[in-house]
């Protein structure tokens, strides 16, 4: 296969949204056949410039954004292209150290304390990783002193935080006042899940508000724009 | 309360329902649930079940069978007007229903337009007083938390019950299971009272904060109802099937910690498989088509094991009173009561996905239940899908909607994706869907793995995309009552 052919066929991949072999892509008929991952994983072995590739990833997401837009892609296809690129992501990563295209910031996150719900934090984080950040994912029910702790020690430039019930909510707060406590100033904190707002986003002291994974995505590209 | 005189809507044959258990009883067993309290892992453990390195807890399908046969048919609510008690019969076709709720908002109509705020302890009060005056509001459910501190909320609550209430108390949550005896006493009798606890979050995740609650409310003998809330597409399988195994597993499970720590301890089933948006922002969806179809088959589910049923129905997805409110939930309750739930939950007041409660609301559905009576009243013999159709016409109605031909025919359409079943439930199905759950419950977060593998589900239509059934509302009908609100 020429090197063009190989990177349209990645392109096509991360549209159809197969991430590897094992997945059964955007139709259920994929499986069986090299993903994405595999795909990168063979271009990167016949040579092919990391950053090409990284180009096809940028141009392939576009693609799925306009089909999205288009209202022929939905929520799940999204994902599952973002995910592809994730993933790709990794594959990709070392042989592209030090590149600006790889250091659009880290962001921490996680769901807060006796909250065990994962939806929305799980799509942000397939979502911005397919944007191109680093993620780090603290899981559900996380203590406000853990996720200072992780913040003290990974030194993100931005925290999510997610909670789906109104019982759970206020845990932010705490988060937030933590922080504070401990003299962390220079991380933002954008907040997300259902009975979040951006009123409660300012009561509680957080940088933001995001109603869903792409405005967290369309978010933080303004945050890293302003900074 | 009305009596249930329609045919039921008989979704699920007598075959796919011992399938359903079948597999549901397989994944409790093969699958587990992930369990960090010691209390259930110590509960379960002495029945036999085992407990593996990963953190799940396989449960025996002999300890299941041995819950759902303890399990009482019968549970009584008393209530401090007796009048307004009754006992629920799991074999009787008689539907009651009540108010639901810790929503978050509370809509109110002001100069002709709708104002939306945030809901406090002084809305609870009066909605409970608004509950007080509903005929067809037989039990209430705490529509809205007490903006009051964590630490004082079970305690506010129960003041407020037993001030503005005389019909028996579902207070839904306690916060603090060291206050039971404080509310009780507030309360002035344990048997007003009953409960709704979620022990196990979806996909099959004990859930630590309910465990002291549940054990709280079982060693009294409190009533509770055991609730699953999964959404299809994000915490369990898209498949009506695969979602229905897990859920009922999640009840099952939430079953056998109560009967297994005080077995006949009165205990209602109440599984909610709603679906995800995942044509917007994969919010529940409690009220469309493929929703209402799958509370039918829980319910029906339920009545398959001869246990009481909390029935959820009536929830809009609407943000305010509308026609398509309306339809939603005249569809949802007669489909729901006439599949055989005996306490419906959430009937009265619901919009926008259980995050506002209208005062107006509550009247309007006291209207259409209203309707519903009637309905089976005049004719004996309705079909579900006559049934439904009749009551969401009249209903609109009503509030003076008089369906044109492209909302009827809107209006066939969304009975007809109840009514209509697009799965296969074979052995072979469901063993993948058994797959699906597995690879999700082993993944940190497993929902991705469903909204993947939602993909072709939704290609294949699981999720309804008709539209919207519109028409401006005359609210007469209510306006002496609005105004007095």
């Amino acid at each position: 296969m020429s090197e063009r052919d190989m990177l349209e066929e990645i392109r096509r991949s991360i549209i159809m949204g197969h991430l590897d072999a094992e997945d059964e892509g955007f139709d259920g008929s994929m499986e069986g056949t090299p993903g994405t991952v595999e795909l990168v994983e063979e271009a990167l072995e016949a040579r092919t410039e990391p950053q090409q590739i990284l180009t096809v990833f940028n141009a392939a997401m576009e693609e799925v954004g306009r089909l999205f837009e288009a209202g022929e892609y939905l929520l799940p296809d999204m994902l599952a292209s973002a995910e592809c690129v994730g993933e790709a992501m990794d594959v990709l990563e070392p042989h592209l150290a030090g590149t600006a295209d790889t250091q659009k910031g880290t962001f921490l996150i996680a769901t807060v304390k006796g909250d065990l719900h994962d939806i929305g934090k799980n799509i942000v984080i397939t979502m911005l990783k397919g944007a191109g950040y680093q993620v780090r994912d603290l899981g559900i029910d996380v203590p406000a002193d853990d996720i200072v702790a992780a913040v003290k020690q990974h030194k993100p430039q931005y925290l999510g935080l997610s909670a789906l019930l109104t019982t759970t909510m206020t845990e932010m707060e705490t988060v937030i006042r933590k922080l504070k406590e401990a003299g962390i100033t220079d991380v933002k904190v954008i907040i997300g899940g259902a009975p979040t707002s951006e009123e409660f986003a300012q009561k509680i002291g957080a940088d933001g508000h995001c109603r869903d994974a792409l405005e967290a995505v369309e978010k933080l590209e303004a945050l890293r724009s302003a900074s | 309360m009305i009596e249930i005189t329609g045919r039921p809507p008989e979704l699920l044959s007598a075959r796919e329902k011992d399938l359903i258990h079948a597999a549901s009883c397989e994944v409790l067993e093969t699958i587990g649930v992930k369990v960090r309290d010691p209390k259930v892992i110590e509960t379960f453990t002495k029945t036999g079940a085992a407990m593996a390195e990963n953190g799940r807890l396989y449960l025996r399908t002999s300890v299941v069978e041995q819950a759902l046969a303890s399990a009482p048919e019968t549970i009584r609510f008393d209530a401090p007007a007796p009048e307004h008690a009754f006992t629920l019969d799991a074999s009787a076709e008689v539907a009651r229903f009540g108010s639901g709720g810790q929503a978050l908002y509370l809509l109110d109509r002001s100069a002709g337009s709708w104002e939306r705020r945030a809901a406090g302890q002084e809305d609870l009060v009066r909605l409970l007083r608004l509950c007080e005056r509903l005929p067809y509001l037989d039990f209430v459910t705490r529509p809205v938390e007490c903006d009051v501190p964590k630490e004082r909320m079970d305690e506010e609550k129960a003041r407020a019950f037993a001030a503005n209430t005389t019909k028996p108390m579902n207070l839904a949550n306690l916060v603090d299971p060291s206050k039971l005896q404080r509310v009780i006493e507030i309360v002035g009798s344990e048997s007003y009272l009953s409960f709704i606890v979620c022990l196990v979050s979806s996909p099959l995740t004990v859930d630590d904060s309910a465990v002291e609650r549940l054990r709280a409310v079982t060693e009294r003998g409190i009533p509770v109802s055991i609730s699953s809330c999964a959404q299809g597409g994000t915490t369990a399988p898209l498949s009506e099937a695969g979602e229905l195994v897990q859920l009922n597993a999640e009840v099952l499970f939430g079953i056998a910690f109560v009967q297994t720590l005080n077995p006949g301890a009165p205990v209602l089933y109440r599984g909610i498989p709603l679906t995800a948006d995942l044509f917007g922002d994969c919010s529940p969806r409690w009220c469309r088509p493929d929703s209402i179809r799958r509370l039918t088959l829980a319910t029906e589910l339920c009545r398959h094991y001869r246990l009481p049923c909390c029935g959820t129905a009536g929830v809009s997805d609407e943000r305010e009173p509308n026609a398509q409110a309306i339809a939603e939930k005249a569809l949802s309750l007669t489909y729901v009561a006439l599949a055989g739930a005996q306490y419906i939950n959430s009937a009265f007041g619901m919009l926008e996905r259980v995050m506002t409660v209208a005062p107006a609301q509550y009247l309007i559905d006291n209207v259409i239940i209203e309707t519903l009576a009637e309905t089976l009243k005049k004719r004996h013999d309705l079909t579900a899908r006559q049934a439904a159709q009749q009551v969401a016409r009249a209903a609109l109605a009503r509030f003076g909607v008089d369906l044109g031909p492209e909302a009827e025919s809107e209006l066939e359409a969304q009975v007809a994706f109840i009514e209509d079943g697009r799965e296969e439930y074979s052995r072979g199905a469901l063993d993948r869907e058994l797959e699906t759950i597995g690879s999700a419950v082993e993944t940190d977060g497993g929902s991705r793995v469903f909204m993947k593998s939602s993909r072709k589900g939704l290609r294949a239509g699981l999720l309804y995309t008709g539209e919207r059934i519109q028409g401006e509302l005359d609210l007469t009908c209510i306006q002496d009552d609005l105004e007095s609100l």
